[in-house]
């Protein structure tokens, strides 16, 4: 049987989220209990003059009726033309692509950094060791945004019952400053054994890559690179790695070791 | 009646005229595991060069209007990796091995070449005189008596099929298919890329690090038909079509056009599964219209 496949999906629910961001629930999807945290699907737009595919983390599933969930904010033509789509509207939906996170230890505090719409992969990692059981007071959800209201979907977050911890540039909701001071602030009287989750915009995904580079904190970060083929075949979404030479983000990531690649 | 998609080129037999173009499916690991590569009439690998390439700095592809931009600067393993590892791999499936093969110079091309020649499972050579994102690549491409004895000096070491790679970057692309056939080509499949531009206007860079890539897709498919269509009349030697192809009805257009199989490219990234759908497709529409063998098709251009 095919690992990947491409799939008629239809949408069963689309969410408006307020400010430019929708969740669009999908299905039936025969892959979706392969689906790990971190791992992506590849969403054709059904219109000619949107040639790729974009890439979508999957923010959640639910196995019992073969849905997958992805949220977005419009920011172009792609996702403009996703916003304007209607329950029962069919999209091919190629996947699940990509490599998921390597779960924590029992014995380690997993600290979550998710920032703006980088949130999806970071929730479902929570929902799944949740899931698994996992001491739920050593999961630290860090949500970072520029502003309150570009923290997204909190409300499901917070359903799962774990410590939110927000942080905004403006000091509208939690902590004021950047997510990674958040969390520098929050370790610094803490102890244990920390491995970090990071997905996210560029700039913060340099910043936990150098915070945890420097607290010799294990942890990876999912990426995001512009994809055509999101299979590994087109060799477009490459980025450097610090050991030297490339790799292709949608078939050896999009998930990486702290201090793997050079951001 | 089961219609026959099953062609021949150069003695070489094909289940179906559907191969993979070279660049849009890697060294066929990645696609395996989304359909079976026996499906596949024939895949033609990444273009293989004597050492390992690293390739251009992103970004490297770009989003264009019905189609793409590359320039991915033949990032590859090299021979010796390609022949360790990939060969390998692909040996094991039922369908034709091409091997795409590109050099900085002639010798370049003989010395990759003498070395698959030893592999019997590289069927085919396919050779890359085309490609517009290295400074040297066009080189051999622009000149038909370096194309020619390009040609003949690689029959010389590679025992079986040589294909000659078609560049539509040229002021008349019938001379170089010629001087192909001149050299003994056993085939020439076209067309590569044409060269294109994109701007990004709020940065004010061009959208590739190498400025300029070659565009691909649906897009070049109008330009491929012609260039298809002029060639076919031209030579003797069979015609491989590329370009643009991504339904069924694409490929029969092609067919009509004189191709005797086409290669699936840039429609791999939009469409992954898009040879298994064109084959289907193909079977349907001979049953349909009483055609026993694909082959009946090719060159049938009916004239005003």
């Amino acid at each position: 049987m095919s690992r990947i496949v491409v799939e008629n999906l239809n949408i069963i629910k689309k969410t408006d989220l307020g400010r430019d961001n929708y969740v669009i629930d999908l299905a039936p999807f025969s892959k979706a209990g392969a689906v790990k945290p971190g791992r992506f699907i590849h969403v054709k737009i059904p219109r000619t003059d949107v040639f790729f595919r974009r890439a979508f983390s999957v923010y959640d599933i639910n196995p019992g009726e073969k849905s997958i969930s992805i949220i977005f904010k419009v920011l172009g033509r792609g996702t403009a033309l996703l916003a304007g789509l209607r329950n029962g509207d069919s999209l091919s939906v190629l996947g699940p692509l990509g490599n998921g996170f390597n779960l924590p230890s029992t014995r380690e505090t997993a600290i979550l950094a998710a920032g703006g719409i980088g949130m999806p992969p970071i929730y479902l990692l929570a929902k799944k060791l949740l899931e698994k059981r996992f001491d739920k007071t050593k999961l630290l959800f860090f949500y970072g945004g520029a502003s309150g209201a570009d923290l997204v979907d909190i409300r499901r977050i917070k359903k799962l019952g774990l410590k939110l911890l927000p942080a905004t540039e403006d000091g509208t909701l939690g902590f004021k400053g950047v997510v990674t001071d958040a969390i520098r602030d929050k370790i610094a009287t803490a102890d244990g054994k920390f491995r970090i989750y990071a997905c996210g915009p560029e700039g913060m995904l340099k910043a936990v890559d150098r915070l945890a580079g420097e607290l010799r904190m294990p942890g990876q970060l999912s990426l995001e690179a512009p994809m055509p083929c999101g299979l590994g075949v087109c060799l477009g979404c490459i980025r450097p790695l610090a050991a030297g030479g490339y790799t292709r983000v949608c078939r050896e990531g999009p998930v990486y070791n702290i201090g793997e690649v050079l951001l | 009646m089961t219609p026959d998609l099953s062609v021949e080129i150069a003695g070489v037999k094909f289940k179906n005229p559907i191969l993979t173009a070279s660049g849009t499916c890697g060294y066929g690991e990645e696609l395996a595991d989304l359909f079976s590569l026996s499906h596949l009439g024939g895949i033609v690998t990444k273009s293989i060069t004597v050492e390992p390439r690293e390739g251009h700095p992103p970004p490297r592809t770009a989003e264009a209007d019905s189609g793409m931009l590359n320039a991915i600067g033949l990032a590859n393993v090299g021979v010796d990796r390609f022949i360790d590892e990939k060969l390998r791999f692909l040996e094991k499936h039922d369908t034709v091995v091409v091997v795409n093969v590109a050099g900085a110079r002639l010798q370049d091309y003989i010395d990759v070449c003498a070395r698959l020649d030893d592999c019997p499972r590289a069927d085919m050579v396919e050779l890359n005189f085309s490609c517009p994102n290295v400074d040297w690549g066009m080189e051999i491409a622009k000149s038909p008596t370096r194309a020619e004895q390009a040609v003949r000096e690689i029959n010389k070491v590679f025992s079986r099929p040589v294909i000659a790679k078609l560049s539509p970057n040229v002021s008349d692309i019938s001379e170089i298919a010629r001087a192909c056939e001149a050299g003994g080509a056993a085939a020439v499949s076209l067309i590569n890329t044409l060269v294109g531009m994109a701007v990004d206007i709020d940065t004010r860079r061009p959208r590739l690090t190498n400025n300029t890539g070659g565009l691909s897709g649906p897009a070049i498919k109008p330009v491929a038909l012609a260039m298809i269509h002029q060639v076919y009349g031209s030579v003797k030697t069979p015609v491989i079509g590329i370009g643009g192809v991504m339904t069924w009805r694409d490929a029969v257009e092609f067919f009509l056009c004189g191709a005797s199989a086409v290669q699936i490219g840039t429609a791999l990234f939009v469409e992954s599964d898009a040879p298994v759908k064109i084959t289907a497709g193909l079977k349907k529409y001979l049953s349909r219209n009483k055609i026993r063998n694909i082959s009946e098709l090719v060159g049938k251009l009916r004239k005003y």
